[in-house]
């Protein structure tokens, strides 16, 4: 017990900086597109109502709706960009590839919370929770961006493909939203914030750390990595 | 002598004057000595007192002004008592003889003293002709007449009439502004739909504003309109005696009639919807004449139905797809929403319309039927999701059940440990 003592109060870096901003970023878009987009989707909701009327109409809305899509696709691109090409960035999206190990893991946790073995699975940086989370918004962003683009500029669309192709982009734009905030407000906010082991907030997202000790218990095959390389 | 034959001469002209008149018919100037004097009057038996006056002047110049008092007051001499009441059908037979069989006069008839009788509109003494701008019955003086007794709420309960709210709608209609407002002769007031003297109820098939006559009503002043309507699904229906077949007043309104631009108007863009989903949107009348079904919910989903729900006047509504008077089915070449002819007709607000806008349809039912596509979208994601939420719920269970185990196992062995 001694030894958790003295590392509780050390920190590790799990977001730089620049991650963090892209993350604000996403999170601010994806509220106003949320609000924006889900009051023109219920729009006989009455709170839809007054939504869309606070946002000045129907053609108010749309202007909103668009410029946040256009920041987000934005945000979007130069972290797809980041991720590819920069020294922080390539070995970053290593880490979030999906692999056997992951299936596994996932199996291993539900046999440790079932009570069938003792043992937690030992994440890397990013576990089949993360994962799961990134690739699902990933996906999610871009059906959401193709459909969305095509419905914006839907004369133009229709030189291509027919009515009934956008009346299904109508459909995919709307409930591929709904998809994501699914998978954000229920299982992200979850994790992030009421998951007893970060209650009530993992604070990484604004500093860009967490404790030495959670990372351990959590993420020990990063922590160990930590180690190693004497960053910790 | 000479003064005496002089005097004579006098009382021989004054005799041979008067004795005519005292003996046989008054003359006017005879009755003005009387009934021009402007205090003459005469207590009736109620206590009420009624005035004898008739203004010269007026009844000069009057439409009857050039003949006498006795051609109507036949009975009349100098003096009188009381005298039987006139009767303009001794000269007006026909006019008599309509007004028997309206309304008015029906209830005249049965003794309704307060139900307009010839002189409740034309007035007594002063008539003039219809076209005369002083006249009671001008064109442009007869609205105040009819309303005086039909926004009589007293009058409305009493005969059982339309609301008086109703009538009295009609000042602020477009018909009513025009010609109270601009003094548009050729506006529409009361006489020109519900005519004159026969003036019956619009449910009995004489009536002028019987259903079945409404469009030839209307197409008096709006002939125009009236061919295109014709020559329309809904005129050819109504010509066909298919009482459901919309006609004028059943979109535009009567005594409501607005602008097309006034928002009170239910064929402006943003009412338009729901007055045509009156009759679109019932099952009956989808069945019974074979039309497509849930056009208004259809509509109200799409774009375009939300946007003009908001407000965005420039939105497509029912009409700026499938026409106004000359609404055609789909089904006709020259249907605004043939499929071969909607390219042109999105291409009205959509100017890059091409054939792909008639690949799919326009009011899209959510159905396996009609949107197979759609639909199996929205199943598959509404599944997905649902899915989802019940496997992130699960997992969150887990993971509090098996912490939850996990914390129990530890204070036991603590307790063992220390036992």
């Amino acid at each position: 017990m001694s030894s958790t003592v003295g590392t509780s109060s050390r920190k590790v870096i799990r977001l730089s900086l620049l991650f963090r901003m892209q993350h604000l970023a996403l999170t601010l878009l994806l509220t106003v597109l949320a609000i924006t987009g889900f009051a023109l989707m219920y729009h006989e909701n009455s709170l839809s109502q007054w939504i869309i009327r606070f946002e000045g109409g129907i053609v108010g809305r749309g202007i909103v709706h668009r410029i946040a899509a256009v920041l987000l696709m934005a945000n979007v691109i130069y972290h797809a960009f980041y991720m590819l090409f920069s020294r922080e960035g390539k070995p970053e999206l290593r880490q979030f590839f999906i692999g056997r190990q992951d299936i596994d893991d996932f199996f291993q946790s539900l046999r440790y919370n079932l009570g069938t073995t003792k043992e937690y699975p030992r994440f890397g940086k990013y576990g089949y929770k993360e994962k799961f989370q990134y690739w699902g918004a990933a996906v999610g962003i871009l059906l959401v961006s193709l459909t969305g683009i095509m419905l914006w500029g839907e004369e133009y669309s229709m030189i291509f493909f027919p009515k009934v192709v956008l009346d299904l982009a109508v459909i995919i734009h709307g409930y591929q939203g709904l998809l994501a905030f699914a998978i954000l407000f229920l299982w992200h906010l979850y994790n992030v914030h009421l998951h007893p082991s970060v209650f009530p907030m993992d604070p990484s997202w604004i500093t860009g750390k967490v404790s030495a000790e959670w990372m351990r218990a959590e993420h020990p095959l990063e922590y160990e990595k930590l180690k190693e390389e004497g960053l910790l | 002598m000479g003064h005496s034959l002089l005097t004579a001469v006098l009382a021989a002209a004054v005799f041979f004057l008067a004795v005519p008149a005292g003996a046989g018919t008054p003359g006017v100037g005879e009755c003005m000595e009387c009934h021009g004097d402007k205090t003459i009057e005469k207590a009736l038996p109620n206590g009420k007192v009624l005035s004898l006056y008739v203004d010269p002047q007026a009844y000069r110049s009057s439409v009857h002004g050039g003949g006498s008092c006795t051609s109507c007051h036949v009975d009349a001499k100098a003096p009188h008592e009381k005298l039987k009441k006139v009767s303009c059908g001794k000269c007006h037979g026909d006019a008599e003889k309509s007004y028997a069989g309206s309304s008015h006069g029906k209830l005249r008839a049965k003794g309704g003293t307060d139900v307009p009788g010839c002189d409740g509109c034309h007035g007594r003494h002063d008539i003039r002709k219809a076209q005369d701008p002083s006249a009671r019955t001008f064109r442009l003086n007869i609205v105040a007449i009819c309303l005086g007794c039909h926004k009589d709420r007293v009058i409305e309960q009493k005969y059982n009439l339309p609301d008086q709210k109703v009538m009295a709608a009609y000042e602020k209609s477009v018909h009513g502004m025009a010609s109270k407002k601009s003094g548009l002769l050729g506006s529409a007031v009361c006489v020109d739909c519900h005519g004159n003297h026969e003036i019956l109820p619009g449910d009995q098939p004489r009536s002028a504003t019987h259903r079945q006559n409404i469009p030839t009503l209307c197409g008096k002043c709006h002939p125009g309109i009236l061919e295109q309507y014709e020559h329309s699904v809904h005129g050819k229906g109504m010509r066909a005696g298919i009482a459901e077949s919309p006609v004028c007043t059943d979109c535009h309104g009567e005594h409501t009639i607005a602008k097309i631009h006034d928002a009170s108007s239910s064929v402006n863009s943003r009412n338009l919807p729901k007055t045509c989903s009156g009759c679109h949107e019932k099952e009956g009348i989808s069945t019974r004449y074979a039309l497509p079904k849930k056009r208004f919910s259809s509509y109200m989903d799409s774009f375009h139905g939300i946007a003009v729900e908001y407000g965005m006047t420039k939105a497509a509504n029912c009409s700026s797809c499938h026409g106004v008077h000359d609404i055609l089915p789909s089904s006709d070449p020259a249907s605004m929403v043939n499929k071969a002819n909607l390219p042109k007709t999105c291409g009205k607000c959509h100017p890059n319309a091409g054939p792909n806008f008639a690949k799919g349809d326009v009011h899209v039912e959510i159905s396996p039927k009609k949107a197979m596509g759609v639909f199996a979208v929205r199943v598959f994601y509404t599944i997905f999701i649902a899915a989802l939420v019940i496997l992130f719920a699960l997992h969150v269970g887990l993971e509090l059940y098996g912490r939850w185990n996990r914390r129990k196992e530890k204070d036991s062995a603590g307790k063992e440990g220390r036992s």
